[in-house]
């Protein structure tokens, strides 16, 4: 089973991702902010992160610095959810695999996107 | 303050000073010359007896001493220290003194004061009085005519021989009191009176030059001031645009993230994950969902205008090929064109013209207008053009829909403004970002309804120079 890390401080916006990732059958984990999905990308080894850019305690681009410098979950592929219109194209989060979506995504579309990713298992 | 400081309030007295001293260093050639024509005319030519030798040393000596006043200036000249004004003031004294000297040896071995040339010492302490404090002139003064004095007291004396100018005045002349008096007076009125009018002439001039630099050091001082004050402002507004425009983000995702969550929320169930969902509730669900879309989309459009007005497009501006911004506008639109049973065509040049500008602002305003055209066309085609001159890019969209009505074409690119003739679609401000996005690139924007060519649908043109303001 493919394991998901979600690190975004919207908790009904992870509610409503997490319901319906696991209905596709993944295993979802949860990070309110950048230092949290950092001890869980490493503790969790997931295979997808979906993360937020604008956050609290540490943003997405706190957290790119940090995860990158970890070799250990730098390869992790990472999809970048943003409703913030200017982080994309003005400041580009430097991973080395990473796609920008913005939101809202309705759940049709963020399964399919995730699925790109992921085989299912 | 340390020696190699330059004194630049003092430049120009100290260059009008310099100047000086080299004019009496060019004029003391020219002495050296005239002494010479004169000794000479007076003993071969009116056949005044006396040793014309002591005057060729004499004008020896003058020519090797200005020589080396030569070099002194041509040293001073490069001397950017504070003490060259004393260094130059110091040269100009000793040469004065040096000259009042030679001039007393030299009417020594021509005649003593019975030689008319003894009211030479004029010059001298003119140019004493030109180049030198009030004080010294009067000093050097003081010296000429004491040197003329003691010349006059130690040849009648006997002390010293006295040279005879035999042919030109008779020698008993030297021997009259009054005659010696009286050129030792009057001397002394010339070179007083002389002194005291030139030291009061020069003092004023100084005055002046002194006047003038403190009011242009005054002026140099308050320019910096207002520099200053100017340079605060303007990092004091950048500081608050930054800040503004922080606010503004935090803002725009603040309010968007709510309504992204609902959106979200709304998604589930309508995607049928929370369970079966009737058409009905489908229906009422559909409706607020569609609302919320618009109203992420007026929010993201009206924290755009601020933005745009900041000039948050500079930072994003770079070299970038028209052709690839228009085929990436266009993800998504031929398809919403063709689903409309519209013919879709785009025209561009075969080579990209290539601008300066924001490629992500321009996708913007290509999407919206041909948004617009799709939206207000019901049937016929949709035709997208770029082109360039050597001057300036071209882009437009024409349609055969609806057009715009004459009266509100002038008015279509304000906020909030819609023709008259259409239903509400949007934020109402898509027009008018695209006007302040082709603005901020320096270009022009548009619409001409119904299209000329055609004589109906209308057209949207937008113009943006290719040697902008970068």
């Amino acid at each position: 089973m493919s394991k998901i890390l979600i690190i975004d401080d919207d908790v009904d916006l992870v509610a409503v991702e997490k319901a319906v990732l696991q209905r596709e059958g993944y295993k979802v984990v949860i990070a309110g902010n950048g230092e949290e999905g950092l001890s869980q990308a490493r503790k969790e080894k997931p295979d997808l992160i979906i993360l937020d850019i604008v956050m609290p305690v540490m943003d997405g681009y706190l957290f790119a610095d940090q995860f990158n410098k970890d070799a250990s979950i730098s390869k992790i592929p990472v999809v970048a959810l943003t409703s913030y219109v200017e982080s994309p194209l003005d400041q580009p989060v430097p991973f080395e695999v990473v796609e920008y979506v913005s939101k809202p995504i309705k759940p049709k579309d963020l399964v399919v996107l995730v699925n790109k990713y992921l085989k299912k298992t | 303050m340390s020696n190699k400081e330059p004194v630049a309030g003092y430049i120009p007295e100290l260059k009008a000073l310099k100047a000086r001293l080299n004019v009496f260093v060019k004029m003391r050639w020219l002495v050296v010359l005239g002494i010479v024509a004169v000794a000479m005319a007076a003993k071969y030519l009116f056949n005044i007896s006396f040793s014309i030798y002591p005057v060729f040393v004499i004008c020896l000596f003058l020519l090797a001493y200005n020589l080396w006043m030569f070099m002194w200036n041509r040293r001073l000249a490069q001397d950017d220290t504070e003490l060259v004004i004393k260094r130059a003031q110091a040269s100009g004294y000793i040469q004065v003194l040096l000259d009042l000297a030679v001039l007393t040896v030299l009417l020594h071995f021509t005649g003593g004061i019975t030689n008319p040339f003894v009211f030479v010492y004029v010059i001298h302490t003119t140019a004493a009085s030109i180049l030198l404090t009030k004080r010294r002139a009067y000093e050097l003064t003081t010296i000429a005519v004491a040197m003329a004095a003691l010349l006059a007291f130690l040849e009648i004396s006997g002390i010293i021989g006295h040279v005879n100018l035999v042919g030109f005045v008779p020698v008993t002349l030297y021997h009259q009191a009054n005659f010696v008096w009286s050129v030792i007076v009057t001397l002394a009125v010339l070179t007083y009176t002389s002194t005291y009018i030139t030291t009061a002439v020069a003092g004023e001039l100084r005055l002046q030059h002194l006047k003038m630099d403190l009011l242009r050091d005054q002026l140099l001082k308050e320019d910096e001031l207002e520099l200053q004050r100017i340079s605060a402002e303007v990092t004091r507004l950048k500081d608050e645009k930054t800040s503004f425009i922080r606010l503004l983000n935090v803002v725009t995702h603040d309010l968007q993230a709510p309504l992204v969550a609902v959106q979200s929320c709304i998604s589930y169930v309508l995607d049928g994950y929370a369970g079966e969902v009737v058409e009905e509730q489908k229906s009422w669900l559909q409706r607020g969902s569609r609302r919320i879309d618009s109203l992420l989309l007026l929010i993201t459009d009206l924290l755009d205008i601020p933005r745009i007005e900041l000039g948050q497009l500079k930072p994003e501006m770079a070299e970038l090929s028209l052709n690839d911004v228009i085929t990436n506008s266009l993800a998504g639109l031929d398809i919403l064109a063709e689903k409309k049973g519209l013919k879709f065509l785009v025209e561009l040049p075969v080579k990209s013209p290539v601008i300066f500008g924001s490629s992500r602002r321009l996708q913007q305003v290509v999407t919206n207008l041909t948004n617009n055209a799709i939206n207000y066309t019901e049937n016929g085609e949709i035709k997208l053009v770029l082109s360039e001159t050597d001057d300036d890019v071209r882009f437009e969209v024409i349609d055969t829909g609806i057009g715009v009505p004459p009266k509100d074409i002038p008015r279509l690119f304000d906020e909030f403004y819609r023709g008259s003739n259409v239903e509400s679609k949007g934020s109402g401000l898509g027009l008018s970002i695209a006007r302040r996005i082709i603005t901020a690139h320096g270009g022009k924007i548009w619409a001409e309804s119904p299209v000329p060519e055609t004589g109906r649908g209308s057209k949207f043109v937008f113009i943006i120079p290719k040697n902008q303001n970068k």
